[in-house]
């Protein structure tokens, strides 16, 4: 379905430096870097997967959505998105695809989304039945209801991106490129969003390409990811691998029927956290066993669960270690 | 988008743009008002006129009946043959909400020419008042008969809008270039507002500005249609104009298309 | 008050550091004055083709008025526009709400926000003008006369700002009219030519409702030395009228914004 060979994005910025001296100098010579925003990546996506992207701010992730989704023109590579070059733009693959970004609307604003609706039917040319029934499907999991008659600016940030996902569906696209779906939604929005986003790949067989500051975004949607540092592809796999590649240890959660001295704690493992009755300690995925047995027989356990480290905690070890060997190299 | 698909999509583009102008009412309004130049220009020339009328280069006298009917139609030619498509190309550039029109299979430029289009049922609206009034003023009889005459106006109109809004797709591809087009359409503006007949008759202008003026492409925005209503110019003696005014909405058009696509891959290398 | 000009010769420095970034607007700017001191002097050659006078103004007399209305256009286009067109960009976007919260009067905030430096390349066309037009005459203004369209420069910048406040106060109530700053823009294009020129309705909005006579009119009448001193008077103590209003409107309309956002 969608193919990335090699995929390069440089781009050439002019630098302004602060001060007003600078200023002036800046008058006549403008001083400017290039910044290698994706930088030479490869993968393969089959139709109907769900793949996460993930990478810190700057990483490359939009730039790459956005080169997928023809906007932006690769400075080396190639890119097919289910047999088209993206980057011509033809009416027959921007009919295929859509990209959702929560940070840019195609609502519009004054006016009720049925309208934009309306204007999306006729722009994809999409048959009037066809039309009413996606509609009817959208409106009943999404909820939309009364909302699609009220001006797109009367409606809360959670309300006008159901909207949104719903006048981007209208042409049924069968890829799905989602740029940050939940920024700014609450918890239970976010859960939401994701089911329908859930539910539209599963009945529908789209494929979808996610990125997400929110962990839980990924880990529920997304079998796989693609991690993204410095332009560079740091990880293409299934998330669970992941995770246990980044962080090899487990979390044993205890509860205490009384208060146990530290000492006794940090002889079981790595101590994460500790208050009067309960702890969490770390430790190495082989060494469970034998820390819990140890525990039960010298602790006064009431209880105690194994867990895999916090998704969030996973990432930011992951982009920490890979910034301390970018600044080590340099 | 093909020309048929696009052909199909018309009527919903231009119904949505209608709403839309609909809901941007009061905008509309307080913009009319912003062109009420006309009639500043109608109470100084009238007074002017009050005195003792101005004699023109071409020995025809502009009395206060004269300027009436001229000031009337200049604002009603500005309302028909208006666009704003450079602001509105500027402000998405800006804000990278292009990026949303890209990822539809329509042309953007046709979407821009249905927005300002639809709008004009708006347009009309606020006219009619000012049409009427006019009316009032200057009789019926100051009404232009024959069909050739109309048919004249109706195609000096309609390059006026056409020259118009090209344009401002022009300079409001500048923007893919520039931090900032704005400035660039507020030259455009400027000169459009002195050679173009909305100041004053360019019958007025003193000989060599006038021969001047007919090689520029403003004077064709509003003088040219202003002057075929006003019966200020014979259908006939028009023509070498309109062949002026129609070679510019060819080459504008050709602009506008190198623009685009010039503007467009370079909105592709730098990103929105 | 010294933190006041502490504060302008801040904000002041910001508008000089965006000015050298959008050098090119230095070019344009220079173009665009150029073309809007041509469309104020051409209905001048054009209506003097034929007459002498104009309600008594000659041609020369006449280009005085246009020269300080191009002198005051400079002022409203580099110093009072780009600040209050902010506000109502920031109205818009609710981001105001900044503005409100900062310990400083907002009005002198908003005002002082943004400057467009480069506009100063009208006041050289406009003493162009003058220049032109007293070399016509074969004099010079009188020193009294200069004093006195000098008090006159201060109050129509006065009116002119006050003017601006109070468009710019109705977008507290009706919002999303960016388009505002156009509406002024033309009502004060008819302060080009002297007011006297209007007849019945038109002079009166001029003269009292729209004071363009103040802005522009007087001005050049006290430089040609034939303003009346009673004009000089009303002119002084309108512009302070006018200025109170505005602060009084612009205060109600602060209050509202604050009471009817949420």
């Amino acid at each position: 379905m969608i193919s990335v060979r090699g995929l390069k994005k440089y781009y050439r910025v002019h630098q302004r430096p602060p001060g007003l001296k600078a200023a002036l100098g800046a008058l006549f010579h403008r001083p400017h870097v290039t910044v290698k925003a994706v930088d030479g990546i490869s993968f393969d996506i089959r139709p109907g997967e769900r793949v996460g992207f993930l990478g810190p701010n700057g990483a490359g992730k939009t730039t790459t959505l956005k080169v997928l989704s023809g906007l932006l023109h690769p400075s080396g590579g190639e890119v097919s998105v289910d047999g088209h070059l993206p980057r011509r733009r033809e009416d027959a693959f921007l009919k295929k695809i859509m990209l959702v970004m929560g940070q840019k609307q195609q609502l519009l604003w004054d006016l009720p989304p049925a309208e934009t609706f309306e204007l999306n039917r006729a722009i994809y040319d999409v048959p009037r039945e066809q039309y009413r029934r996606t509609l009817e499907e959208l409106t009943s999991l999404l909820g939309l209801g009364e909302l699609v008659q009220k001006p797109t600016r009367q409606l809360s940030l959670g309300e006008r991106m159901r909207c949104e996902l719903a006048a981007a569906l209208i042409h049924k696209p069968k890829v799905l490129f989602l740029d940050e779906p939940t920024i700014g939604l609450d918890v239970s929005m976010q859960a939401a969003m994701r089911d329908f986003i859930k539910r539209y790949n599963e009945q529908h067989g789209a494929t979808l390409i996610l990125t997400s500051h929110y962990m839980d975004d990924v880990a529920a949607l997304c079998p796989r990811v693609i991690v993204i540092d410095k332009g560079v592809l740091s990880y293409d796999g299934a998330l669970d691998e992941l995770v246990r590649h980044v962080r090899p240890e487990k979390r044993v959660v205890f509860r205490f029927a009384r208060e146990v001295p530290q000492i006794a704690l940090a002889e079981l493992g790595k101590v994460v956290s500790v208050d009067s009755v309960s702890a969490v300690l770390q430790v190495r995925t082989e060494a469970v066993n034998s820390t819990v047995t140890r525990a039960l027989s010298t602790l006064p356990v009431l209880d105690l669960t194994v867990e895999n480290p916090p998704l969030e905690e996973v990432m930011s070890e992951l982009f920490s270690r890979s910034r301390a060997a970018a600044e080590a190299a340099s | 988008m093909s020309l048929k698909g696009t052909v199909r999509a018309m009527p919903t583009l231009l119904r949505v743009g209608f709403s839309e102008a609909v809901a941007y009412r009061a905008e509309m309004l307080i913009w009319v008002l912003s062109t009420t130049m006309p009639f500043v220009m109608l109470a100084l020339w009238s007074s002017v006129a009050h005195e003792q009328p101005v004699l023109a280069e071409s020995g025809r006298r502009f009395g206060e009946a004269e300027f009436t009917a001229y000031f009337l139609t200049t604002f009603v030619v500005r309302q028909l043959a208006s666009s704003w498509a450079a602001w509105e190309m500027n402000y998405e550039v800006r804000t990278g909400a292009l990026s949303m029109r890209l990822l539809r299979p329509l042309h953007p430029l046709v979407a821009y020419g249905a927005e300002n289009i639809a709008a004009l049922p708006m347009r009309i609206a606020v006219c009619l008042p000012v049409v009427a009034l006019s009316l009032w003023a200057v009789g019926t009889s100051a009404v232009p008969r024959g069909g050739l005459r109309w048919l004249a106006f109706l195609a000096a109109l309609l390059g006026a809008w056409l020259i118009t809004f090209l344009a401002n797709v022009c300079i409001g591809c500048l923007s893919l270039f520039m931090q900032s087009s704005v400035k660039v359409m507020e030259v455009w503006l400027a000169a459009y507002f002195v050679f173009s007949g909305y100041l004053i008759p360019i019958e007025l202008f003193p000989g060599w500005l006038r021969q001047a003026v007919d090689f520029l492409p403003w004077r064709y925005q509003i003088g040219l249609p202003v002057e075929l209503l006003s019966s200020m110019q014979e259908p006939a003696g028009a023509l070498p104009l309109l062949g002026v005014q129609w070679a510019y909405v060819l080459g504008l058009g050709l602009l506008a298309q190198l623009l685009w696509r010039k503007g467009l891959s370079r909105f592709a290398a730098y990103g929105g | 008050m010294s933190r006041y000009l502490r504060l302008l010769l801040v904000q002041l420095r910001a508008s000089a550091l965006l000015a050298v970034q959008y050098r090119s607007d230095f070019f344009i700017d220079g173009v665009i004055s150029l073309f809007w001191t041509a469309t104020a002097i051409v209905p001048l050659l054009v209506v003097f083709q034929d007459r002498a006078l104009l309600q008594d103004w000659s041609m020369a007399e006449a280009m005085v008025v246009t020269g300080w209305f191009v002198f005051l256009n400079a002022i409203l286009e580099g110093g009072i526009n780009p600040g209050l067109q902010a506000v109502v960009e920031q109205i818009r976007k609710g981001t105001l709400d900044f503005v409100l919260l900062k310990p400083a009067d907002s009005q002198f905030l908003v005002s002082t926000s943004r400057f467009q430096l480069w506009r100063v390349s009208n006041l050289l066309a406009a003493a162009a003008i003058f220049i032109f037009a007293f070399h016509r005459m074969g004099r010079l203004p009188s020193l009294g006369g200069i004093l006195a369209s000098a008090l006159l420069l201060v109050a129509a910048t006065a009116v002119l700002y006050s003017l601006w406040i109070l468009t710019v106060s109705a977008a507290f109530f009706v919002v999303k009219v960016d388009n505002l700053t156009y509406l002024f823009g033309s009502i004060f294009d008819a302060a080009r030519w002297p007011a006297t020129v209007f007849r019945g309705v038109v002079r009166f909005v001029f003269t009292f409702v729209i004071p363009l006579a103040l802005m522009t009119t007087y001005p050049a009448e006290a430089l040609l030395g034939r303003l009346e001193a009673s004009k000089l008077l009303f002119s002084l103590l309108g512009a302070a009228a006018f200025t109170a209003l505005a602060r009084w409107v612009w205060m109600r309309s602060i209050a509202h914004y604050t009471s009817a956002s949420s």
